[in-house]
């Protein structure tokens, strides 16, 4: 076979694959609306062209199945047949015959030995509209043996070649079919569905390689961009140029992702099917809804969660969804619910998978998980319904063959989120017994680029992913001694009242080399939070926030299997970038007698990703919450930094002056006490930053819904909170009460007495 | 010198052929790479260390977007490391590419295959998996490195 001729099949191969995709949602969609002339003459353009291109490239036993199915189409196109479940049923078997073929044709380059001609005989039969389709909606089999009627000539003759089943060379059936087929199909999709058509004119196929490149050569932009911006930084007549090149750099980035950017209707149009086979297999009863298909995600990252969304369908078809009479005996409809939910957050994508199912015994998971020694009694009872819930992650405990008889779930779950997690994402679940399950994977939109914190230790730059970060501590060279405490050899911090596990980076990377103590050296503690552990990694100084383009490492490097590749940084420096999951998993080691309560501790955090996450602080023995995302940092200073500008207190933060908000009198109450500390949250308002005087800093926590309630003073909404209700301070209220629009009395009376 | 002709590795040739080699200083010792594996020379860089790598592996450089992982010659011939700014050629193996941390990097000579010897029996074994074979100069020896031992894969492999 020539090269132009070896293009030409290739080029055939992806179109065909693609008609037959979109043939395969159309066909299950058919099953719904079996009335709908548009999905039939999608249906029958893509088995017409495979036909059409095939006399050309000359693949006989493709062209002759094709052909089969064209006929049988045809007649469903004039509506002659209707698109019953037998016919389905058959039109399904063709396609995957095509496809059988297709494949054979791509790696062998030959249409294999296979013999269809009990496939073509089948969609013979199905070409008479049997009577007996309608006594028989559920066996294919059955219906296409039944129909036996001689086939009634009238509608043969509707289609030129329709007498010949195994003809080789196609007359003129091309031209013949095709303005027959465009006329309907065209005016009904241009009401229905103008993407379809415009899409083809308007797109290009680009090789997925050419775009990696294209990435890459982004990344490289990326970096030369942050090295000129760091080296032009002082220089005043380069600001303008600088900030031109920063800009259209990130805008050509946003492009070159956009572009590798696919819906995830690519994933979810091949569910349809598997619901449809599951369903006849299991003898279950399932309605599939479909949400946010338009949803679009990087490529490779649609790649990796197409088998979790696969395996998660099975999951609720086979142990979910009950059987229809179960469902009944229960008070359910006995038709299941399905549904598949995708919607884009912020830089995450959510797909759900949730099913109105029989639901997870939570009680079996937690004596299953105490039986194995996943978690201790003492702890499991600690831990909330949904959080004992996750559970059904951990490893030993989903292959467990009684958690997945009993309760439902559990066959490759742990494979399910480690699939998840190595591409950044989460996953979670959420069941009420009886009532359905949901499964919950938050994705990140790319993996290319990707937010990191660069850490310093051992003289070197490491990157962390900021996915993984949930909070830094400072420990100075003078209070490390007292700060850090040890058991036997594990050092720990008492983080908020909690013990927490804490891994030396260099001693990690570097065992048996002489270190620096950690009280002669500053000390920075990331809380991380991976794989479901939650540790603090120490490491010895820190460097900016940086958008790091992650490059992969050499197999002998990623053996290591510490390091989940590298960057350049700004400064041309290269930096390993740290998993945080590995580092946890190595250190677990040392650390055994802590692992149970780690993991439970990790499945708390897990659970805290799921809704907003606060701040919860207290502010003159009040408790109340500010929104995790907006907070910038936390400051301890001397209460003599904070200046008045009139009344309004304000810090001088960074260069910039920051209004403090102190509704809660913090600041008053401790004025006249010149050694007194203040803590001031600061906060990112819209353009703005604030700070809130708080007297306290607590905890980092996850808040239920939030209720109505009326509005205090800056308090816009209440969130539950650890189970208590909490005040949610309204950033909002802060800048126009700095503005002095809102001013309380006393101060009011201040400015008089000052004027 | 010795005038025998060596048949090159399999092939039954009797007329010499003509091979441009690379050549590479460590120490005093002269070593050669075919041009045909060299990718490009980066004169004076400074690799990154990557904690907990295996020895023989010299660091992470930043090539042409490109992360590579070198391989110091140094460290596989038990010398003892050399610090600071680095010559490194940029080698391509059936793996992929590579970096290799070398002393200095000298003119491309042309050497005939009838110059060409195997491994003598008496190498250290390590020197025999890594060295292959050698050409005799004027005045001193060439001795030959394949890019396919060298490559930090195979190396890992070998040294394990």
């Amino acid at each position: 076979m020539g090269a132009m001729d070896d293009e030409l099949t290739r080029e055939f191969l992806i179109e065909s694959q693609e008609g037959l995709d979109r043939m395969e949602r159309c066909l299950t969609e058919l099953e719904e609306k079996p009335q709908d002339a548009e999905l039939i003459g999608e249906i029958f353009r893509a088995v017409h062209t495979i036909k059409g291109t095939t006399g050309f490239l000359g693949f006989k036993r493709l062209e002759t199945l094709a052909h089969a199915g064209e006929n049988l189409l045809g007649l469903l196109r004039e509506g002659k047949l209707t698109a019953n479940r037998p016919l389905i049923t058959g039109l399904l078997e063709l396609l995957d015959g095509l496809r059988s073929i297709l494949k054979s044709i791509e790696t062998k380059a030959s249409e294999g030995e296979g013999d269809d001609a009990v496939l073509i005989s089948q969609l013979e039969a199905l070409q008479m509209p049997a009577q007996v389709e309608a006594k028989e909606p559920v066996c294919a089999q059955v219906g296409v043996a039944s129909a036996s009627a001689p086939p009634p000539s009238k509608i043969r003759s509707a289609q030129p070649v329709a007498s010949a089943p195994v003809i080789t060379a196609p007359e003129e059936p091309v031209p013949a079919a095709a303005p027959a087929l465009k006329a309907p199909a065209e005016a009904e999709s241009e009401a229905a569905r103008p993407r379809v058509q415009t899409a083809a004119e308007s797109t290009l196929r680009v090789d997925v390689a050419v775009l990696n490149r294209m990435m890459n050569l982004v990344g490289e932009l990326v970096l030369t961009r942050n090295q000129v911006l760091q080296a032009t930084a002082s220089d005043p007549k380069m600001t303008m140029l600088t900030r031109r090149l920063d800009m259209v750099t990130a805008d050509l980035r946003e492009s070159v992702m956009q572009a590798r950017m696919q819906p995830v209707s690519n994933i979810f149009g091949k569910i349809p099917r598997i619901v449809r086979d599951l369903t006849q297999t299991l003898g279950r009863r399932v309605r599939l809804q479909v949400e946010g298909q338009e949803t679009e995600l990087d490529k490779s990252l649609l790649e990796a969660i197409k088998d979790p969304i696969t395996h998660a369908v099975r999951n609720s078809l086979d142990h979910g969804i009950e059987p229809p009479e179960a469902r009944q005996a229960a008070g359910k409809n006995p038709e299941g619910i399905l549904k598949l939910r995708a919607a884009q957050e912020g830089s995450h994508v959510i797909i759900e998978v949730s099913d109105d199912g029989a639901g997870i015994d939570v009680e079996r998971v937690r004596k299953k998980a105490i039986e194995r020694g996943t978690i201790t009694a003492k702890r499991a009872m600690q831990l909330s319904e949904r959080e004992q819930l996750q559970l059904i992650f951990v490893p030993g405990l989903s292959t467990s063959d009684v958690v997945t008889n009993v309760s439902g779930r559990g066959v490759g779950m742990d494979v399910v989120r480690t699939n998840v997690e190595k591409i950044g994402g989460k996953v979670e679940i959420d069941s009420r017994f009886g009532k359905g399950t949901t499964l919950r994977m938050r994705i990140p939109l790319t993996l290319a680029i990707i937010p990191a914190l660069i850490v310093r230790s051992m003289n070197q730059s490491f990157a962390l992913p900021q996915g993984a970060l949930s909070e830094l501590v400072h420990v100075p060279a003078a209070q490390a001694a007292t700060a850090i405490e040890w058991i036997e050899d594990a050092p720990l911090y008492r983080l908020r009242g909690k013990l927490l596990p804490l891994v030396f980076l260099d001693q990690m990377l570097k065992p048996g080399a002489e270190h620096k103590n950690a009280s002669e050296r500053d000390n920075f503690i990331a809380v991380l939070d991976a794989d479901g552990r939650r540790f603090g990694l120490v490491v010895d100084g820190l460097a900016d926030p940086e958008e790091i383009v992650v490059k992969p490492l050499s197999g002998v490097l990623k053996d290591i299997r510490l390091y989940s590749g590298a960057t350049v940084l700004g400064n041309a420096d290269l930096a390993l970038i740290l998993d945080p999951g590995a580092i946890a998993m190595k250190a677990g080691v040392a650390l055994r007698e802590e692992d149970a309560a780690r993991e439970a501790e990790g499945e708390t955090g897990a659970e805290a990703a799921r809704d907003i996450e606060y701040l919860l602080v207290e502010v003159a023995g009040r408790q109340a919450a500010v929104p995790l995302s907006d907070v910038l940092r936390i400051e301890q200073l001397p209460l003599n930094r904070i200046e008045y500008i009139g009344f309004r207190p304000v810090l001088n933060f960074e260069g910039q002056l920051l209004p403090v908000d102190d509704s809660g009198g913090v600041l008053t109450a401790a004025q006249g006490n010149s050694a007194a500390q203040v803590i001031v949250v600061v906060c990112r308002e819209g353009n703005r930053q604030v700070g809130i005087a708080v007297s306290h800093v607590l905890d980092v926590a996850g808040g239920g819904e939030l209720f109505e309630a009326g509005s205090e003073q800056i308090t816009s909404g209440v969130t539950l909170l650890k189970d208590h209700v909490t005040g949610v301070v309204d950033l909002g209220g802060v800048v126009r009460l700095a503005a002095g629009q809102q001013a309380p009395a006393e101060w009011s009376q201040m400015r008089e007495t000052v004027a | 010198m010795s005038t025998a002709t060596v048949a090159v590795q399999g092939k039954e040739k009797a007329e010499a052929e003509m091979v441009e080699m690379c050549s590479v200083r460590l120490g005093k010792t002269l070593f050669g790479v075919p041009i045909t594996h060299i990718l490009e020379i980066v004169g004076s860089a400074r690799p990154q260390p990557v904690p907990l790598a295996p020895d023989f592996v010299g660091g992470l450089i930043h090539y042409r977007g490109d992360v590579l992982t070198t391989v110091s010659l140094r460290q596989l011939l038990g010398l003892p490391a050399k610090e600071g700014l680095q010559n490194i050629l940029v080698l391509e193996s059936a793996g992929g590419c590579f970096g290799l941390l070398v002393d200095s990097v000298g003119e491309v000579l042309i050497v005939s295959s009838a110059e060409y010897e195997l491994n003598p029996a008496t190498l250290d074994e390590r020197r025999k998996a890594l060295f292959a074979g050698a050409y005799k100069l004027r005045g001193s020896l060439l001795i030959m490195l394949d890019p396919e031992k060298l490559d930090p894969m195979c190396l890992s492999a070998s040294l394990a």
